[in-house]
């Protein structure tokens, strides 16, 4: 892909400072009105998605556009993150407005705090989609460390906003087990680091597309060790087991719109940089692809597994994100064009599909202040729109026609078949099926039978506001029409994948 | 090779010493003030190698700000508030120094002996770096300890703190001739997320009462 043309352009540093800014005058402006800092939100949101729209010609005609000298590089596989996190950060944006003045917040002295502290929520809300943006853009290994520790740093606040027990415990959490966990892959991107400088004289060592031409010089024990230490520090922020058990808890405590954020794009990026940086050293190492797979075999199985045991319908949620992570590792991990190819289908689809079942369970707790399956009942008569959308992203979650989840997870299917690995496929299918059970389940006691405790039944419950579904519905139509339509996506897909199998050997 | 090759060792030796103390004293301020120390000892580390790299000198100056001042500060702040003794770890202070020793031993044997096969450089396997290399790995492995066997959530920041000087120490050590690696240890301080950590922490002292990290069991499974 090195071949490609290179084009310097303004994009690539827009893409992510537009975001940034728009935090800082929300926060700013945000302490004078509480609307202003909604307004920056939602267009630092849109912002940052137009300029991602803007990518994408580009790179489909398949050049790659840099910035800061060769700091910043978007190529079509950076192209089509920055779309899909901008994408889910509008929905998110929006559906905030009317969902994060509903809850009130309180001090020690009981005083009400709401309005003092949303300007701070959205600043930290922009300022994590910025570093999530930054974190596909930057070209620089340490500076992609820089840029997902950052995107902690951002969140972090944002998982203990409520400020309560649960969230503080789950504040504390992840920021000390993703912070510890990161710190490996720091160490690996030194290692990289000073390991390649010696085959790139005067030339930056840190850039990805330097290293990648010398990745294969470095000395064999030397590379095993940093691809160990990249696993388990990008793999700990993706979500993948056995270093998952932060994300549970985050992904359940954080406001809703912070959830759909973390569990839809958050984790997602952690694993373009897993991508970025591990698939560097696959063709090197075939019998990585292996253990790649296994990994993600043994992540979605227990993601499913743990999700059936939820009550708690946020942890069911975030549960069944550790599971469909698994699915775009094995994608990944298969290592073939298909293969990465399904990968990054599912990773689009599953950021589409949960982040709309987050704030689908976002308007249930809306309505009814409750979220465990246990008190809820009967509410798909009083709110219709939240059912249908909860079901849509359910059951694109679970693979079913025609939705979009059934496309990229046959695609990883029946790339696991050509690589002849049979037990992957069985895996991911038993999976597929556990995700269909334990969806289901969730909306029937949601959504059927009678109410279960009085917040469900009380007669205040109906549908959510207009400002909420019309994020839900933006997000439902995406799973439909890529159920019906997949070769919307094909031509940016395919350069993406083009490109990481090139990495690869070019299968 | 750098000149000053007996400093460098000695130095980084100390770091060990540093860790050991970090961890092992139960007086939260004593903690904080053997951290403070081993920043000082990073800050030299990153001196002693800047005669052949003068873009060191600057993440010398930028570490002490943020290793040997802030950090420590932060600590002590926050101690200030909450009385000094630590929440009893997990494992008692003679079990402790024993693990302690036996992790530290094997630890650096081990990894002085293997250098080989993780030295990413032929000059990394040679004297000083050898030693530096080691000395990274075993501060990182007793971070990690610290980290998992501590119950009191200041100490598990201090644990943190460790791991990040043991990143540090090998970033100086495997390049410390080449232009950018100062931009790199700048960049990489985790003083911020010290900050929100403790931040995080105060919040918990307050509604919960407690900064023992087990009592911190409302979410499981």
């Amino acid at each position: 892909m090195e071949s490609s043309a290179t084009i310097p352009s303004a994009l690539t540093q827009a893409a992510f400072l537009v975001p940034a800014a728009a935090g800082l005058l929300a926060w700013l402006l945000g302490k004078v009105r509480r609307v202003l800092a909604e307004a920056f939100a939602v267009l630092g949101a849109a912002g940052a998605l137009a300029v991602a729209i803007a990518i994408v010609p580009a790179v489909l005609r398949g050049e790659v556009l840099t910035g800061w000298g060769r700091e910043l590089r978007v190529d079509s596989l950076s192209a089509l993150l920055v779309l899909l996190i901008s994408a889910v950060a509008l929905c998110a944006a929006v559906f905030a407005i009317r969902y994060m003045r509903h809850r009130r917040l309180y001090d020690a002295q009981g005083q009400d705090v709401t309005d003092a502290r949303l300007p701070i929520f959205y600043g930290l809300f922009l300022l994590f989609l910025a570093t999530m943006l930054w974190g596909c853009i930057t070209n620089n290994i340490i500076m992609l460390y820089v840029a997902v520790e950052a995107t902690t740093i951002a969140s972090g606040l944002l998982v203990a906003f409520y400020w309560d027990r649960r969230s503080l415990e789950a504040g504390y959490k992840y920021l000390m087990l993703l912070t510890v966990g990161i710190t490996f892959a720091l160490f690996a991107c030194v290692l990289v680091y000073a390991s390649a400088s010696r085959y790139l004289p005067g030339v930056s060592a840190m850039l990805i597309s330097e290293v990648q031409g010398v990745a294969g010089l470095i000395p064999r024990s030397v590379a095993i060790f940093v691809v160990a230490l990249l696993i388990v520090g990008f793999g700990t922020k993706a979500g993948i087991a056995p270093f998952h058990p932060w994300l549970p808890d985050a992904h359940a405590e954080a406001p809703s719109p912070v959830s759909a954020l973390l569990s839809g794009v958050m984790i997602k990026m952690a694993a373009y940089a897993l991508a970025r940086t591990v698939t560097l050293f696959f063709p090197a190492f075939p019998v990585l692809t292996v253990f790649v797979v296994v990994l993600g075999a043994f992540t979605m199985l227990l993601g499913g597994v743990m999700a059936l045991a939820q009550d708690d319908l946020k942890r069911l949620l975030a549960y069944s994100s550790v599971s469909q992570i698994g699915y775009v590792v094995m994608g990944l991990g298969f290592g073939t064009y298909l293969g990465v190819y399904g990968g990054l289908f599912h990773l689009l689809n599953h950021a589409a599909a949960k982040a709309l079942l987050f704030l689908s369970v976002g308007a249930v707790i809306y309505a009814t202040s409750a979220r465990s399956m246990g008190e809820l009942g009967g509410l798909g008569r009083r709110m219709p729109l939240t059912a249908v959308c909860f079901f849509v992203g359910a059951f694109s979650l679970a693979g079913m026609p025609p939705f979009a989840g059934f496309m990229s997870k046959l695609t990883i299917f029946l790339a696991g078949a050509e690589r002849g690995m049979w037990a992957a496929v069985a895996v991911a299918i038993f999976t597929s099926l556990l995700t269909l059970v334990v969806v289901f389940r969730a909306g029937q006691a949601v959504f059927w039978g009678a109410p279960k405790s009085q917040a469900a039944a009380a007669g205040s419950v109906r549908e959510a506001p207009a400002s909420l579904w019309v994020a839900m519905l933006a997000l439902a139509s995406v799973c439909v029409v890529l159920g019906v339509y997949p070769q919307l996506v094909y031509p940016l897909l395919n350069q993406a994948a083009l490109n990481i199998a090139g990495v690869l050997g070019g299968h | 090779m750098p000149q000053n090759v007996h400093l460098i060792e000695t130095l980084s030796m100390l770091l060990i010493i540093t860790s050991v103390a970090a961890i092992e004293f139960q007086n939260l301020k004593r903690a904080a003030g053997a951290y403070a120390v081993q920043a000082l000892l990073i800050c030299g580390l990153i001196l002693a190698f800047a005669a052949g790299n003068p873009a060191l000198y600057v993440w010398a100056v930028v570490a002490f700000i943020t290793k040997a001042v802030l950090t420590p500060w932060f600590i002590m702040r926050f101690i200030g508030k909450t009385g000094e003794q630590e929440v009893r770890p997990i494992v008692g202070f003679g079990v402790s120094v024993v693990v302690v020793s036996v992790i530290l031993f094997t630890f650096y044997k081990l990894t002085h002996t293997y250098v080989h096969v993780l030295a990413p450089t032929p000059d990394s396997v040679a004297g000083v770096f050898r030693t530096n290399l080691a000395i990274a790995l075993t501060v990182f492995v007793l971070g990690l300890y610290a980290i998992l066997t501590r119950r009191d959530a200041i100490k598990t920041v201090i644990g943190l703190c460790l791991l990040e000087n043991a990143v540090h120490l090998s970033l100086v050590s495997l390049a410390p001739t080449l232009r950018e690696t100062a931009l790199v240890g700048i960049a990489t301080e985790v003083v911020v997320t010290v900050y929100l950590l403790l931040y995080v922490i105060s919040g918990i002292r307050e509604r919960v009462g407690t900064t023992d990290t087990f009592e911190l069991a409302e979410l499981h499974w």
